[in-house]
């Protein structure tokens, strides 16, 4: 029997604020043990939480930037368990009212449904000690403010996850809301996955993989989890409701705990913090400041005549679509700018691991260096060799082709005698042209190049070639 | 000048006046409170902690400030603290084995507000464990001792407070008040104790019992003393989110200017069979004593109120659940030596380190909110809060304050109530209602029962109206005539 898959995501992306979400500690990724920890965020006797609307402000771009719908009214509530990564024994987060609701996200082939986002705080990290046998709690991350997203069951494959945790991160990028760095752990994902008869409409039983930092562990997981459950409804036997772990290394998941197991929260209102009450004002005011999201741009580039694949890859890396922009802006020629960066820049940016936020190359040379080699200044081999250079050492590209004597020479006298030189030392060639071999006139073409060396503009070879063979 | 006579009477503006015309130093009158309060304590065990250093440290300052001409209402005053507020560098215990060795780095904020006004703190006081109880029976130190009857129970949750008022070990005292911690004890120990409107005073640096509850209050001989100490540490904190951001008004300013015109409400709910005899005589000697004031007396229906201990219980105790689930014995506090896993040592330091009251609560609050009993318990309980709510908000339509018993009897003897917590539950009923409704009450004395045992009465008001209560609270007190304990 056939088996249709069928996934829900939750998806846990942590906030760009500089400060954690109910303290002041810094938010910041790392940092020695312990020392981002105060009274609050390790919950010393006493102290309460106080909240940091710069993550409302975020959960409400991440809401804009997903298509959902704000909540005027939210509040945070508490989820209780005993974990030595939890310092209060319990997470504020919002369970009965979050701040977004509804949404959506267009994959291309179809589109995902979000059913929330809510605030949450994220947890310590637990550090175990094989050696000593004992482990360690480094409170840093405690507090560091979180939005959950949630979807519904709308995702049928591998493919599809992916392409949908793909398009959140990018989104949140865009909207400045998380740097969904997933090796970094600012962007995690839990798979919610069931498998039923092709055909059927009734889910089967879920399991959880929790805590997916890769796209590819992402893919993964739901592989081996799909065949996990296949293989136990083909042995006649039951899935079995679970939270499991997904371990990269040996691609198998391991239970962590049963349906029986499972922890009651007790989710209860949080008394210390007042429910949150956001304006349409202040919704509409954020929504002002919401920078252009990925799909927009990629419709924008294909209406400046881009094809589908460059607009593709350009809007996937922001700071490059950025860049590119930019470039734009200062020579307007998009598929020729897109082509330089795509073809040559991105192949150099790959091959040493240089980011767009990296570069040394200021948008305003490239647009210089692309308006150069579509005028004729340099030819198009130059044109890559210059770009190397800019993108080793900097500089502008005219200093470069200057110094590397690779401006094109518009002196036809040069052409002419090397011209002659060239037919008269290849007579066989030329019987071979006049007797109708197109082939052989590339041969005299490349002829004439190396003697003319960089800087020989081709349109005048060819010119002149063409003139002294048919006369 | 005889400062261990003054100190058995004194009250706050009192001892300022000495201070201020140098009749005697703050070294000198906190020496004589600390002298007396080193042997009460023996007898009444009020405090969990006398820091005799740090209060005489304290009052050389203060005596500085004074000398400086910059003395404000507290400055020089010796105070004690509850021993479930946040004190920087002494222990707070909140008279648990849990927090037994529990030194906070750090001040609540109602204790940086005493200490930036000059006032000496002399120790912190005995209490309920984690201020869950009526008789400050249930702490890990042993049981408070009443000033007027060293068998029976000063009332509770802050019945180290009261009694070190009472007992003339300091002039005055900071408690917390959940369902009536404040206002009880004071109410058995014959002096008078303001719980503030909820918001009305940061809770930064009050160990949380039950959070939508919870609200520093004082305590003191007269509602002038009272209203002198909120009117120190109340105001907007921006440390507290649910700390009221209005500025807070002088709630001293209206004292002098009587009951005239006042209309008191008399829930008839609160005098029916539960209230002892003697406190419902000494409440209608209280009433025609305002009558003859000038106030007018109205009688008023709570029909809900036979709910309203239910609600509190089930409420309090899931956010007293939640709020004691950080004491596992991982970070600070208790940590028991059985036990390997991490599972072990959470279950094994929660067992030795909260006493049975605690554990009650912490269970009963779970339960409360426990999937599939949510509903009947927690939110029903909810829906009851915001009933009672809507039917005082009725109320104070027409009226000013609602006055009731603080308490269904007089002090009890110690012990007599440890095998039957819901009795003691049940003698809540006086005072829950300002908690549940975030309500401002201050409870004072109002008689004295054929033992000779003080009976309080208390006066609920509007949200921020704590002026009214003050003036309506300091009316009754010139008519009325206050016994000392004699200790």
């Amino acid at each position: 029997m056939n088996y249709q898959t069928v996934i829900g995501l939750e998806i846990h992306a942590e906030l760009l604020t500089n400060s954690k979400v109910f303290c002041s500690c810094s938010a910041e990724f790392g940092g020695e043990e312990n020392t981002r920890v105060c009274p609050r965020c390790s919950g010393m006797p006493g102290t309460l939480p106080l909240f940091n609307r710069g993550a409302a402000e975020l959960a409400v771009k991440a809401g804009l930037a997903l298509n959902c719908k704000i909540n005027n009214f939210s509040a945070f509530d508490r989820k209780n368990y005993f974990y030595p990564d939890l310092p209060k024994a319990y997470q504020i987060t919002q369970f009965f009212n979050p701040i977004c609701e509804g949404g959506y996200v267009d994959i291309g082939s179809k589109k995902i449904r979000i059913n929330r986002i809510h605030i949450e705080e994220d947890a310590g990290k637990l550090i175990h000690d094989e050696k000593r046998k004992i482990s360690l709690a480094d409170y840093n991350r405690c507090g560091v403010p979180l939005i959950e997203i949630v979807t519904e069951p709308d995702i049928r494959s591998a493919e599809e996850a992916k392409d949908f945790t793909a398009a959140v991160c990018l989104a949140l990028k865009y909207a400045g809301v998380c740097d969904a760095k997933m090796e970094q752990g600012s962007l995690r994902c839990d798979v919610n996955i069931s498998i039923m008869p092709e055909g059927s409409t009734v889910f089967g039983t879920r399991t959880e993989i929790k805590n997916l930092n890769s796209l590819r562990s992402i893919g993964r997981a739901i592989e081996y989890e799909y065949s996990r459950q296949k293989s136990l409804l083909e042995r006649g036997e039951r899935v079995i409701q679970q939270t499991l772990h997904w371990n990269d290394a040996t691609g198998v998941t391991t239970a962590l705990r049963s349906k029986e197991e499972a922890h009651d929260y007790r989710y209860f209102p949080e008394p210390d913090i007042p429910p949150m009450l956001i304006t349409d004002k202040e919704i509409e005011k954020i929504a002002k400041t919401m920078p252009e999201m990925p799909t927009e741009r990629k419709k924008r580039y294909l209406e400046m005549g881009l094809n589908d694949a460059d607009a593709s890859l350009l809007i996937a890396d922001k700071p490059l679509a950025d860049f590119y922009e930019e470039t734009v802006k200062h020579y307007n020629n998009p598929k020729s700018v897109a082509s330089m960066i795509i073809v040559e820049l991105l192949r150099r940016m790959n091959d040493s691991s240089v980011s767009a936020e990296e570069l040394k190359i200021p948008p305003c040379h490239l647009a210089q260096l692309c308006k150069m080699a579509d005028e004729g200044t340099v030819s198009r081999g130059a044109a890559k060799d210059i770009l190397k250079e800019m993108f080793d050492l900097g500089g502008t590209p005219m200093e470069i082709a200057e110094k590397g004597g690779m401006l094109m020479s518009n002196d036809t006298s040069a052409v002419e005698s090397a011209a002659d030189e060239i037919l008269a030392a290849n007579p066989k060639a030329v019987e071979e042209f006049k007797a109708g071999s197109a082939k052989v006139f590339g041969f005299l073409m490349g002829q004439m190049c190396r003697a003319l060396g960089k800087s020989a503009n081709p349109t005048i070879i060819k010119k002149v070639l063409e003139e002294k063979l048919n006369s | 000048m005889d400062l261990k006579e003054l100190i058995l009477t004194a009250t706050i503006p009192q001892l300022g006046r000495g201070l201020k015309n140098k009749i005697f130093s703050s070294v000198e009158l906190t020496s004589a409170y600390l002298e007396r309060a080193k042997i009460l304590n023996e007898q009444t065990n009020a405090f969990i902690t006398i820091d005799e250093e740090y209060a005489l440290k304290s009052a050389e300052k203060a005596d500085e400030l004074i000398k400086n001409g910059k003395a404000k209402p507290l400055t020089g005053i010796p105070l004690s603290v509850k021993d479930n507020i946040c004190t920087k560098d002494i222990k707070t215990t909140c008279a648990s084995k849990m927090l037994e060795d529990f030194t906070p780095f750090y001040d609540a904020t109602a204790v940086s507000r005493l200490k930036k006004q000059g006032a000496v703190i002399i120790g912190k006081t005995n209490m309920d464990e984690f201020a869950m109880g009526g008789s400050s029976g249930t702490s890990c130190f042993g049981a408070v001792k009443n000033p007027y009857d060293l068998t029976r129970v000063p009332g509770g949750s802050s019945g180290g407070s009261a009694t070190s008022v009472s007992a003339s070990m300091c002039t005055a005292s900071l408690g917390s008040d959940t369902g009536g911690s404040v206002r009880q004890p004071a109410s058995f120990c014959g002096i008078t104790g303001l719980k503030p409107t909820y918001g009305a005073v940061s809770r930064y640096g009050l160990i949380a019992f039950a959070s939508s509850f919870d609200q520093i209050g004082t305590i003191g001989k007269t509602a002038e003393d009272c209203g002198i100490l909120l009117n120190a540490i109340a105001g907007k904190d921006d440390l507290d989110s649910t700390c009221s951001t209005l500025p807070f008004k002088n709630c001293l300013k209206e004292i002098n200017k009587g009951v005239k015109g006042l209309k008191v409400a008399l829930p008839k709910e609160f005098f029916g069979d539960n209230i002892s005899g003697g406190v419902k005589s000494a409440l209608f000697k209280a009433t025609e004593t305002f009558k003859n004031m000038g106030a007018e007396i109205l009688e008023v229906s709570l029909p809900e109120l036979k709910y309203a201990v239910a609600a509190y219980y089930l409420i309090s105790s899931a956010e007293a659940a939640s709020n004691l689930s950080r004491y596992d014995g991982i970070k600070y506090g208790h940590r028991s030596e059985k036990g390997k896993t991490y599972e072990e040592i959470i279950k094994n330091s929660r067992r030795e380190g909260f006493g049975n009251e605690v554990k009650r609560r912490i269970m009963l609050g779970n339960y409360a909110l426990s999937s599939g009993y949510y509903e009947a318990y927690y939110n029903k309980a909810v829906k009851i809060r915001k009933k009672l709510k809507a039917q005082l908000d009725e109320i104070f339509k027409t009226c000013d304050l609602i006055l009731t018993p603080t308490a269904p009897t007089t002090a009890y003897k110690i012990g007599s109530m440890e095998k039957n917590p819901a009795h003691m539950y049940l003698a809540d009923i006086c005072t829950v209602l300002a908690n549940i409704a975030g309500l401002p009450a201050i409870s004072t004395p109002c008689g004295y029962d054929k033992k000779g045992l003080p009976i309080g009465m208390s006066l609920m008001g509007k949200a921020f109206s704590e002026a009214t209560l003050i003036r309506a609270a300091t009316a009754f007190e010139i008519q009325f005539e206050r016994r000392e304990a004699a200790l």
